[in-house]
């Protein structure tokens, strides 16, 4: 059964609709228990508030964690794979039926585990490393919710399949099916890693196996724990080009560059799981060396391709429309009323100067040293999940809304502010928390003040403006999640039903025209903007290399 | 069109020239830093170790004490303070919740540090020069440190570890001159608790038996929960503890019971058996003791409540 859109002229599955609908709302469920979770764990690592105990405290984290990085993210996810291989391909669901034991498998995953972490079984936090136990249900929840996602991943694959038997696209698939293709093939390898430790994990948590040696665990737990931040970044490259082709019309200006800063990705980016045991024992530096450079960084490579094409994808588009002034009209001459555009902008830039900039310069194998275990480590991965992926994710829904919900936006001007406050939210708490670890404060600790302990300790005065900073940042980011939660809920319930192209809020470009020939440069304001980006990043770098070298000399 | 299939040809257009340019710089910035890590293992001043040994908690466990044993120079705060000598192999213990010994280091010495955990993964953080290496049961992690500046500094434990995870903290003294050390108040350091000269078959009196309970409670590392001032975050306090009626849970029952020999030498060797009431979130582990021990410990706990 299909639909054929009246604005895009896609024709829809409406099983997969259907399907995408059900996964999206449990994405944004899972996305409010995380933050009401992390609102309380800010004002309890707020000093002078102090609010939970320790007990609830280390349940939170583990209960945020598992919410925000696994449940909101791989949801979201999974619907974004449907859309992908179906809407854009015009093709159908290959099993809708099979679609539903995933979603059915997920939804009691995501119950099984937050009820048992909120009984206080498996206060372990997100990574849960052995010899630190769990109730066996806990792993049994996660292992659900990874075999549900699983199965959701080959679906993806059997509606590719679809598509290219039944020829429904041209020659090749769409850059962003490409994309999401990319992230399925990272999630495939992820989830196994998932299953290789999650599965004797369990049965060690029920007694039927001895030990579960420490050092392995970590290893292959941050192959699914890091690696699973890839298919973030597979999926959020891609939507960043859907973006620039609903708002301006664009695509890459070359499409082999970018299809083969993809093929980067799940070359190298498996490897990323050494950025956790850079100061551990048991792996030998040359290992670590090799493997934390994603064999000599060709997978920071494809994302500094990706730097580059995403906003020339812009800005060639808004040349071709005709803002060709100066350096930066096709940027001031944007489409910044569209909230998933100004999203998009504000995810690139959050994700490349915080997230970007402290991911590679905290993963080398020396300068981890000064921050191994701080909350700088947190600091960079707000960074890129949430002012990246998250961002990313709240900006196409807005798109999401009208084309497969069919309802106009509620609060249409509250839509328009609420991506620069989430970004202004949460930069405010990730700088400041890069900052403190920088300092040294460690991270996932409830009190800073070592209270029963045999010794205190005083921090760098400085950290007191900065736990402040990251509280305000934290509220900020909080207020700007409800806003878009409670957007979506109402849009979703309540809207007014999408009636056709000139009914939309956010506006779908035409195809921008043909190039003129020209010579010289396709983007000349990207250029500058990247290099503004590269002078911040060398700057970082040398600071954290000298901040190194005046530390105790160790070997 | 990134929606739509791309146009035909798009696998032969010519890649502009300033994303050829950007891709370069990208590629050189790549390798350089590539190189930097390797350039940084011969002219850096820290790098990571990859030196580590395979070990047991239990066999990681005998050789820090016996090393404390024959090392320590004194206690603070219920730890033990060693002094090694430069070069030399020092052992440090992990454990919920503490660090154990405290270092007194001397400026521009190497120390190879063996670090291990006895139970749970746990982090070594020194601050406030801001070190973290991951300390691990079951692998001994050795770092030669040569620490560069003088004062004092404390290890704080940055992997969550359970519900004392915040108490977790010690303390590396590195000083110059012997003077430096009435800064911390060391110079006087007591030798003690390890007075007591080994007697063959004669029974040890109750002044030795205390000595040495003393030394066990140091050493075994009840300090990190039992406190002897009084204070009880984690477990009830020792002083004043014997002879007491407590409130416990047995099968999840409350009774009272007195505070005798029998009651504590079945508190330690089954700690779930009774649960102190106030203390459940802290259950206390098995530790490899002697019976020995424990007599000693009882004595000890005795003669704090007189």
């Amino acid at each position: 059964m299909f639909r054929t859109c009246d604005i895009t002229g896609f024709k829809v599955d409406l099983q997969s609709q259907k399907l995408i609908r059900y996964n999206a709302v449990f994405a944004v469920i899972s996305l409010l228990l995380a933050v009401t979770a992390a609102l309380l764990l800010v004002f309890t690592r707020y000093q002078p508030m102090h609010l939970l105990n320790a007990e609830w405290y280390y349940r939170l984290v583990t209960f945020h964690g598992l919410n925000a990085l696994i449940f909101w993210i791989i949801f979201f996810e999974v619907a974004g794979l449907y859309f992908g291989s179906t809407v854009i391909l015009n093709t159908r669901f290959c099993a809708p039926k099979w679609g539903w034991v995933a979603f059915l498998l997920m939804v009691a995953g995501l119950v099984m585990s937050n009820i048992i972490i909120l009984m206080g079984k498996a206060d372990v936090m997100l990574t849960s490393y052995t010899p630190l136990k769990g109730h066996p249900l806990y792993y049994l929840g996660i292992i659900l919710f990874a075999v549900g996602a699983l199965l959701a991943v080959v679906l993806f694959f059997g509606n590719l399949m679809i598509a290219r038997r039944e020829k429904t696209y041209g020659d090749s698939l769409p850059l962003v099916a490409y994309g999401l293709m990319t992230a399925a093939i990272i999630a495939v390898i992820t989830l196994a890693s998932g299953a290789i430790i999650y599965i004797p994990t369990f049965l060690w948590s029920l007694g039927l196996i001895e030990n579960v040696d420490p050092a392995m665990y970590k290893l292959i737990w941050w192959g699914l724990g890091h690696s699973s931040q890839q298919i973030n970044v597979a999926a959020m490259v891609s939507i960043w080009y859907m973006v620039s082709f609903l708002a301006v019309g664009g695509t890459s200006i070359n499409e082999k560059v970018s299809r083969s800063a993809f093929v980067l990705y799940i070359l190298f980016i498996c490897l990323a799981s050494a950025h956790h045991l850079l100061t551990d024992p048991g792996v030998s530096s040359a290992w670590k060396v090799w493997n934390t450079s994603y064999a000599m960084y060709l997978a920071v490579l494809a994302s500094m391709i990706h730097a580059f094409a995403v906003p020339s994808s812009f800005e060639s588009a808004q040349r071709r429309w005709g803002y060709n002034k100066g350096l930066f009209q096709w940027l001031s001459k944007a489409p910044w009323g569209n909230p998933a555009f100004s999203a998009i902008i504000l995810a690139v830039i959050g994700f490349g100067f915080i997230g970007g900039t402290t991911g590679v310069i905290f993963g080398m194998e020396q300068t981890n040293i000064i921050v191994h275990n701080t909350i700088a480590i947190p600091g960079h991965f707000k960074g890129t999940v949430v002012i990246g992926t998250t961002l990313t994710f709240m900006g196409i829904t807005y798109y999401l809304i009208p084309l497969i919900f069919r309802r106009k936006i509620v609060g249409f001007k509250w839509a328009q502010w609420q991506p620069w406050l989430f970004f202004i939210g949460i930069a405010l708490l990730s700088i400041s928390m890069i900052v403190l670890g920088q300092l040294g404060v460690p991270r996932r600790h409830w009190d800073s003040t070592f209270s029963g302990g045999p010794f205190t300790y005083n921090f760098n005065p400085a950290v007191d403006f900065f736990w402040v900073l990251m509280m305000i940042g934290g509220v900020i980011a909080f207020i700007a999640t409800l806003i878009w939660i409670l957007i979506v809920v109402f849009s979703v319930s309540f809207g007014a039903k999408v009636n056709g192209p000139n009914d939309m809020q956010l506006t779908i470009s035409p195809l921008a025209p043909e190039a003129k020939k020209h010579k010289g440069f396709e983007a000349p304001g990207t250029l500058v903007l990247t290099f503004i980006f590269l002078l911040v990043f060398l700057a970082l770098f040398f600071l954290n290399w000298k901040w190194l070298a005046a530390t105790w000399n160790v070997n | 069109m990134s929606l739509l299939s791309p146009v035909e040809g798009w696998y032969y257009k010519k890649v502009s020239k300033d994303e050829k340019m950007w891709m370069v710089i990208a590629l050189i910035l790549c390798l350089m830093m590539f190189v930097w890590m390797i350039m940084w293992h011969v002219y850096g001043k820290q790098n990571p170790s990859s030196l580590t040994y395979k070990t047991s908690t239990a066999e990681f466990s005998k050789l820090s004490e016996a090393y404390i044993k024959n090392n320590m120079v004194g206690v603070d705060k219920g730890i033990p303070v060693v002094r090694p000598k430069p070069n030399s192999d020092v052992f440090v213990l992990a454990e919920m919740w503490r660090w154990s010994p405290v270092l007194i280091l001397q400026k521009d010495q190497s120390y190879k540090l063996h670090i291990s955990s006895r139970d749970v993964l746990h982090g070594f953080s020194i601050q406030p020069v801001n070190m973290n290496f991951q300390v691990y049961p079951q692998y001994d992690y050795v770092l030669t440190f040569k620490p560069t500046e003088t004062g004092e500094y404390k290890v704080i434990c940055n992997e969550f570890c359970g519900i004392g995870h915040h108490t977790m903290i010690g303390k590396i003294v590195v000083i110059d001159k012997e003077e430096d050390l009435k800064l911390y108040g060391y110079e006087n350091m007591k030798k003690a608790p390890d007075p007591v000269v080994k007697k063959t078959n004669e029974p040890l009196t109750e002044q030795e038996m205390v000595l040495l309970g003393e030394q066990a409670y140091t050493l075994k590392g009840c300090a990190a929960c039992h406190k002897i001032d009084g204070t009880k975050e984690l477990a009830p306090a020792w002083n004043g503890l014997f002879g007491k009626s407590e409130e416990v849970r047995e099968n999840g029952k409350i009774i009272s019971v007195k505070v005798d020999e029998d009651y504590i030498k079945e508190s330690i060797k089954q700690p779930q058996q009774k649960i102190t009431v106030g203390f459940e979130k802290s259950p206390m582990p098995v530790f490899p003791v002697t019976d020995e021990d424990i007599d000693h410990i009882i004595a000890y706990i005795k003669s704090l409540s007189k």
